[in-house]
C-alpha cells in the first residue's frame, strides 16, 4: 500500500500543455477568432515598432552618408538693437588654421539677381539668391551634382554659375548639353552644373553659385561671409564646434551661431516619434481588447466545461491543476495570436520598407517585446476565469446544474 | 469502532446538512462499512440523500460531522492535493451521463487520470489499452466519444474508472441513460469486475436492480432504513 506522503497529484510539463490545449483543439474556429484579436494587437505593435526602427536605421544610414562631422557657422542674433551681426571677413582663412578642420568654405551673398534672359524683369528674381563661394563649397556642404560639375579654383574668375535644384527648376534650366546661359545682373553666365537637393542645407536649393573672384569684380559683393561650412575631423567634432564661434567672429562670439545640420534633421525626425507613440498606444489598445476577448472566451469555456472540470477533479486533478489548465489554455491562445501577429507585423514592416525603399530593420527586441506582451496578456486574461474554475466544488461541477 | 483491515469504506456517525435558514439536513447518523470485494447497492427514492452519499463516499465533499474513511484515509484530515490524489488513485467513478471529454479519443480519455498521478506516458497507454480490453472495447480505442454508442461510452467510462486499480469503484445510476439491454450488459461488466475482486458501490433509485445485487442498503429521508448485510 502507498503511504499518504506518496499520494500526491503531479502533472508533467508535457501533460500540462496537453491538458491545456484540449479545449483549443476541440473548438478550432473559436480559438482562431480569439487568437486573431491578439494577433491584430501584436501586429500593430510590431509593425509600428518595426517601421519606426526601419526609418531610424535608414535615417542613421543617410546621416552617416551625409556626414555627421559637417558644421555650419552663421551670424546669430545681435545683443545690441539696430546692428546686424556679421562674421569676420577673414573667417574662412582663420577657421582653416584650426588643426582638426579638414575643409572649410564660405558663401557671401552677392547683390545680384539671376534671370533666364534679359527680357525678364529684374524684379522677378524668383526668390533665387546669388552666392559667391569657392571651389570647396560642394565638398564642405556635401552637395551632389545631378548634372555637370562645380567650378574649380582656377575657374573662380570666370562667368560660370552652378544652380541649386530649386533655382534650376525655377529658371527652367534642365539640359546642360546646350550650354545654357543665364542673365546675372547684366552679365551672361554659363550654367556648368545643377545640384541635387542638398539634404543638410535645403535652404541653399534656391541659390545660384558663382566664384568669389568673379563676384568681386562684377558685383561688389560683401566681404563678410553669410555662412561658413566646415568639415571637421570626425573624432573632434565637438572640440571644433566649441572654438568656431570665437574664430569666426572674435569680437563678439556670442552673436555667432554654430550648428550641426545633421542634428537638426535627427531632431526633426524625433518629433515624428510622437506619432509613433500614438500608434504604439493604438496597438496597446488593440492588445487590451484582444486580452478582454480572451478573458471573455475563457469565462465561457469554464461555464461550458463544468462537467469536465468535475470529472478531472474526480480523476485526481487538484485545484492547482485546474487553475493551471485554464491559465495555460489562455496563454496558448494568446501565444498563438502573438505568433500570428509577429508574422503579420513583420510582413507589414517588410512591405512598408520595400514600398518606401528604405532599409529594413526589425530588431529581435521588438519581436521579443511583441511575443512577451502576448504571453503576459494571455496570462492576465486567464487568471480570473482559471481561479473560478479551480474554486468549483467537485460535487457541484460533476452534476449538470 | 475498529477499522478493520478489510474495510474499504467506513462511515461513522455521519451527518450532512446544507447551509440555509434553517439548515437542510440531508444525511443523519449514517453508519456503513463496505469490505474489500463487496458489491453493494445503495438504493432510495429521489430526495433520500443518495447523491449526497455519493459525494461523501467519493471524497467529493466532506460531512458536517462524523468520519468518512476511505481505504484507511480520513478524508477530513487531508488537504486538497491529498484528497485529489485519493480520488484519482483509490476511487473509480462511473457517472450516469458518462462524462467523457469530447476532444479526446477513448484511449486518451482512459489516460486522463493517470497524468495527474504522474504515471509515465508509455505505461499509461499500455494500462489504458488493457483497461479498454477488459471492458471489451479495444477495437474502439481511437474513436472519439461522439463516434461511440451510449453503451460504448459507458464502457470507456468504466475502463477509465478501473485503470488505476482503485480500491473502490463508485457507480452513480450507471444504467440510467441506457436502454435495458445495454444496461444489462453494463451490469454484467460490473459483476465480472466484482468477481475479479473489485469492490463496487452502485447508487440507484431502481429497487429491482438493487435487489439483484449481493447487498442492498436502503436510504430514506437521510437514514439507512435497511441493509441486507444485517439480515
Amino acid at each position: 500500500m502507498d503511504e499518504t506522503s506518496e499520494m500526491r497529484s503531479k502533472l508533467s510539463l508535457r501533460d500540462v500543455f496537453a491538458v491545456g490545449s484540449v479545449g483549443l483543439r476541440t473548438r478550432k474556429l473559436r480559438t482562431g477568432l480569439t487568437a486573431l484579436g491578439i494577433a491584430i494587437g501584436i501586429a500593430a505593435l510590431v509593425a509600428v515598432m518595426g517601421i519606426s526602427a526601419s526609418s531610424k536605421a535608414d535615417l542613421l544610414a543617410k546621416l552617416d552618408a551625409l556626414g555627421t562631422n559637417r558644421l555650419a557657422v552663421e551670424p546669430g542674433t545681435s545683443f545690441s538693437p539696430g546692428s546686424t551681426p556679421t562674421l569676420s571677413a577673414d573667417a574662412v582663412p582663420m577657421i582653416r588654421r584650426i588643426g582638426a578642420v579638414q575643409f572649410v568654405s564660405g558663401i557671401t551673398t552677392a547683390s545680384a539677381t539671376v534671370r533666364r534672359t534679359n527680357f525678364v524683369s529684374s524684379a522677378e528674381t524668383g526668390g533665387i539668391s546669388v552666392q559667391a563661394t569657392d571651389s570647396y563649397f560642394a565638398l564642405t556642404t556635401g552637395a551632389k551634382l545631378s548634372q555637370g560639375r562645380f567650378f574649380s579654383a582656377s575657374e573662380e574668375v570666370l562667368p560660370e554659375i552652378v544652380l541649386g535644384s530649386f533655382a534650376a527648376t525655377t529658371l527652367g534650366v534642365t539640359d546642360l548639353s546646350i550650354h545654357p546661359l543665364v542673365f546675372v545682373s547684366g552679365n551672361w553666365f554659363t550654367v556648368i552644373g545643377i545640384f541635387k537637393p542638398i539634404a543638410l542645407f535645403p535652404n541653399l536649393d534656391s541659390a545660384a553659385f558663382i566664384g568669389n573672384s568673379v563676384a568681386q569684380s562684377l558685383f561688389n559683393a560683401n566681404v563678410e561671409p553669410s555662412s561658413v561650412f566646415v568639415v571637421a575631423d570626425p573624432k573632434q567634432v565637438d572640440a571644433v564646434k566649441n572654438v568656431l564661434a570665437a574664430t569666426a567672429n572674435p569680437e563678439s562670439p556670442g552673436e555667432t551661431q554654430v550648428s550641426r545640420p545633421s542634428d537638426a534633421i535627427a531632431a526633426k525626425k524625433s518629433t515624428s516619434d510622437a506619432l509613433t507613440a500614438l500608434l504604439v498606444g493604438l496597438g496597446a489598445v488593440a492588445l487590451l481588447v484582444g486580452g478582454i476577448g480572451i478573458a471573455n472566451v475563457m469565462v465561457i469555456s469554464v461555464l461550458e466545461r463544468r462537467t469536465e472540470i468535475g470529472v478531472r477533479r474526480a480523476l485526481g486533478a487538484t485545484k492547482r491543476h485546474i487553475r493551471l489548465q485554464f491559465v495555460v489554455e489562455a496563454v496558448l491562445l494568446s501565444t498563438l495570436g502573438g505568433a500570428m501577429g509577429l508574422v503579420l507585423g513583420a510582413g507589414v514592416t517588410t512591405g512598408y520598407s520595400a514600398l518606401r525603399n528604405i532599409s529594413f530593420a526589425l530588431p529581435i527586441s521588438v519581436l521579443l517585446i511583441g511575443f512577451g506582451a502576448a504571453i503576459v496578456v494571455g496570462a492576465l486574461a486567464g487568471i480570473s476565469p482559471a481561479s473560478r474554475a479551480a474554486k468549483l466544488a467537485p460535487a457541484d461541477a460533476i452534476r449538470p446544474a | 469502532m475498529s477499522s478493520s483491515d478489510t474495510a474499504v469504506l467506513e462511515l461513522q456517525h455521519v451527518f450532512k446538512e446544507y447551509p440555509g435558514s434553517p439548515p437542510v439536513p440531508v444525511l443523519r447518523d449514517i453508519e456503513l462499512v463496505v469490505r474489500r470485494g463487496e458489491y453493494v447497492g445503495i438504493v432510495g427514492p429521489s430526495g433520500s440523500g443518495k447523491s449526497t452519499m455519493l459525494n461523501l463516499v467519493g471524497a467529493l465533499d466532506v460531512p458536517t460531522s462524523g468520519k468518512v474513511i476511505i481505504d484507511g484515509f480520513d478524508i477530513q484530515e487531508m488537504n486538497d492535493a491529498e484528497v485529489s490524489a485519493l480520488r484519482g488513485q483509490r476511487i473509480g467513478f462511473v457517472f450516469q451521463t458518462f462524462n467523457l471529454i469530447d476532444g479526446l479519443t477513448a484511449l486518451e480519455n482512459v489516460c486522463v487520470g493517470m497524468a495527474y498521478a504522474g504515471t509515465p506516458r508509455s505505461q499509461r497507454l499500455e494500462r489504458a489499452a488493457r483497461a479498454l480490453d477488459r471492458v471489451g472495447l479495444s477495437h474502439r480505442s481511437t474513436h472519439r466519444p461522439s463516434e461511440l454508442s451510449g453503451g460504448e461510452r459507458q464502457r470507456v467510462a468504466i475502463a477509465r474508472a478501473i485503470v488505476s486499480e482503485p480500491a473502490l469503484l463508485l457507480a452513480d445510476e450507471p444504467t440510467g441513460n441506457l436502454d435495458s439491454v445495454t444496461g444489462e450488459s453494463i451490469l454484467e461488466t460490473f459483476s465480472s469486475l466484482n468477481n475479479e475482486g473489485v469492490t463496487v458501490v452502485l447508487i440507484t433509485h431502481d429497487a429491482t436492480l438493487a435487489a439483484s445485487l449481493p447487498r442492498k442498503v436502503t436510504l430514506r429521508d437521510g437514514i439507512i432504513v435497511g441493509d441486507t448485510a444485517h439480515g
